[in-house]
């Protein structure tokens, strides 16, 4: 393993031989899972650095979605520890993983579809209130009112708001999804690629919209948009069949030899 | 921000409407009552009375039925297992305790919480129809077990319960006035009525919407599904207790009959031709099933045969139930006059 430079403007990153210059607010360390025979998750370890946009890529069936269930709670590893802002949260349920301020989107859209637009927010801000508040009517609470409204707007979701969710275009409804994930105010925000099946122009919008959230809380996606993921990241880990194969800056990744025959498949006989 | 503002005010109009209209039929129905009253006690009736009261009293278990499958969106076919509890525990505090209103109330509401919370347990893990069937057994194992505990008065029930006064601070009622305990048990409803609105209107309560539209999504928002499940149905094992613990003291017995699938089949099918999910749409039906048992009663001893067929009209025209499809035509109403002003 090479030595890692320290960049003072950038986000340093713990390869375990390196002094930290920043706590990671996500620590992954060997973890693995499986299905039966299936090593979905095999020992991988990895950070986040606060404020930073991380990607994960590679090929179907890499095991980037179930990464994602194992540190959001969705599924236990059978090893390894996943550490929260300096918490062992390993195996913790979502709604505390949430509490300790890490929120996730899901690649298949996962809303309240016979609920409306509006509502699918107010639920996800609501929990900005104190736990005793949530017995008063629901028009008293102010913070998720106006979190809600800030949410519509910046997703641009005025237009269809008082509509189910179920109504709205599959490009609204990937925006929801984000929305609804932001709406918590999380520290760290999990994105499943936030712009599957979308339009060109769509992407581009999204792209813009997460670039914008970079600078609130830390994001960590799953991507297959290979341009998006370069343009938009300032780390990227490359997972093949369950284990990472890579870790650095995009440019980085995209010179690396053995991500270029697994994923980009643009060397022969690699 | 003008324009984000302008939709959450759009929202928050629409909701109000929504609830005032379901208040308004709430209104109605207590005007209803007291027309009633008046009419029934100025030709000296009794029989209307006790049937009224009774019809308020299955309402209350139609209530509670709301609550689960309205809201959360669990079917629980024993809902009977907490209405008869709460009719047996104050038969008992009132025959074997002391003959007082509060203290059967209290004792009852105690008994059918930490009752609520064992049945909790068991059977929330499971979903949809799992989750009815287990409801389904739990009854039937309670009403089997009451049936055969000489203790309990097994298949006889519970005979001879004193009839009550209510203190109601600034006066008495007289639990053996027809009048009065049916102007008590409307009273004593629509109190019920009010705080489930109350709490389905809170945010806590719009959690249990989320859980039906989505189960799997609420935990990746922050809210403990299961702690809310368990909360409901503690709640409507509460509602219905409160509500069978009237029936003694209207009826002056209790029999095991009370627990059977019977009961709560009909409680279903009561909250689901009112309009489930109004919660004041259950409270409607109890009248029309109780008083339609009641006509038919008269004519045939098959009226279960009648109630059936309208049950299954009833799920196939109006599957909003009366009170739903009444709002919801209201609704359409206003939104049709909003859509005309420019």
């Amino acid at each position: 393993m090479t030595a890692v430079r320290v960049d003072e403007s950038g986000p340093a990153i713990d390869r375990g031989d390196v002094f930290l210059a920043v706590e990671p607010i996500l620590v992954m360390r060997d973890l693995s899972v499986r299905f039966g025979a299936l090593r979905a998750v095999e020992g991988v370890s990895f950070d986040v650095v606060p404020g930073s946009i991380t990607s994960i890529i590679g090929p179907n069936g890499a095991g980037k979605s179930t990464l994602f269930n194992l540190i959001s709670g969705a599924l236990r590893p059978d090893n390894g520890r996943v550490h929260l802002a300096g918490h062992d949260v390993t195996g913790k349920s979502p709604n505390r993983l949430l509490a300790a301020g890490l929120a996730r989107s899901f690649q298949i859209t996962n809303l309240f579809f016979e609920l409306s637009v509006f509502e699918n927010l107010r639920l996800a801000a609501q929990r900005l209130e104190p736990g005793w508040r949530s017995l008063l009517p629901a028009k008293a609470s102010r913070a998720a009112l106006q979190r809600t409204e800030e949410l519509i707007e910046r997703f641009e979701l005025g237009a269809g708001a008082t509509d189910p969710a179920g109504s709205l275009s599959h490009g609204q409804q990937r925006r929801l999804e984000i929305a609804v994930a932001v709406a918590t105010r999380p520290r760290l925000l999990l994105l499943d690629e936030p712009t599957q099946g979308m339009s060109h122009g769509d992407t581009v919008e999204t792209s813009a919209l997460i670039s914008s959230l970079a600078g609130e809380l830390t994001l960590l996606l799953i991507e297959h948009d290979v341009d998006l993921v370069m343009n938009l990241s300032d780390r990227v880990m490359v997972m093949h069949q369950g284990m990472k194969l890579a870790e650095g800056t995009p440019a980085e990744v995209r010179a690396n030899a053995d991500v270029q025959a697994a994923y980009f498949g643009e060397v022969d006989g690699a | 921000m003008a324009e984000a503002g302008a939709v959450a005010a759009a929202v928050a109009h629409n909701e109000k409407e929504g609830e005032r209209t379901l208040n308004r039929l709430a209104l109605a129905f207590v005007a209803l009552g007291l027309i009633f009253a008046a009419v029934a006690a100025s030709s000296g009736d009794v029989f209307f009375f006790r049937l009224a009261s009774e019809a308020l009293i299955f309402g209350g278990l139609a209530l509670s039925v709301d609550l689960l499958l309205g809201f959360a969106g669990m079917l629980s076919l024993g809902q009977a297992l907490f209405f008869g509890l709460g009719a047996y525990v104050s038969a008992l505090v009132l025959k074997n305790l002391l003959p007082s209103f509060w203290l059967a109330m209290g004792i009852t509401l105690a008994v059918a919480t930490v009752a609520g919370m064992v049945a909790a347990v068991i059977s929330i893990r499971a979903r949809g129809v799992y989750f009815a069937l287990i409801t389904f057994g739990l009854a039937q194992v309670v009403a089997k077990v009451v049936y055969n505990v000489p203790r309990l008065g097994a298949s006889d029930g519970i005979i001879g319960i004193p009839s009550i006064r209510i203190h109601l601070g600034l006066f008495d009622i007289d639990a053996a006035s027809p009048a009065g305990f049916f102007l008590f048990c409307l009273g004593f409803m629509m109190l019920l009525y009010a705080a489930c609105v109350y709490l389905m209107r809170s945010p806590a309560g719009r959690v249990l919407a989320a859980i039906r539209s989505n189960e799997d999504r609420v935990p990746f928002l922050g809210y403990p599904v299961g702690l809310a499940k368990v909360l409901a149905f503690v709640l409507a094992a509460d509602v219905a207790a409160l509500s069978g613990a009237l029936y003694p003291m209207l009826r002056g017995f209790v029999s095991p009959e009370l627990l059977y699938f019977e009961v709560s089949g009909n409680a279903v099918i009561t909250a689901i031709i009112g309009g489930a999910g109004t919660l004041i749409g259950p409270l409607y039906g109890s009248v029309l099933i109780v008083g339609l048992r009641s006509v038919i009663g008269s004519y045939t001893s098959h009226h279960l045969i009648v109630i059936g067929s309208l049950f299954m009209l009833a799920v196939v025209f109006f599957p909003q139930g009366l009170i739903g499809f009444i709002a919801r035509r209201r609704e359409q109403r206003r939104l049709r006059r909003v859509a005309v002003v420019p």
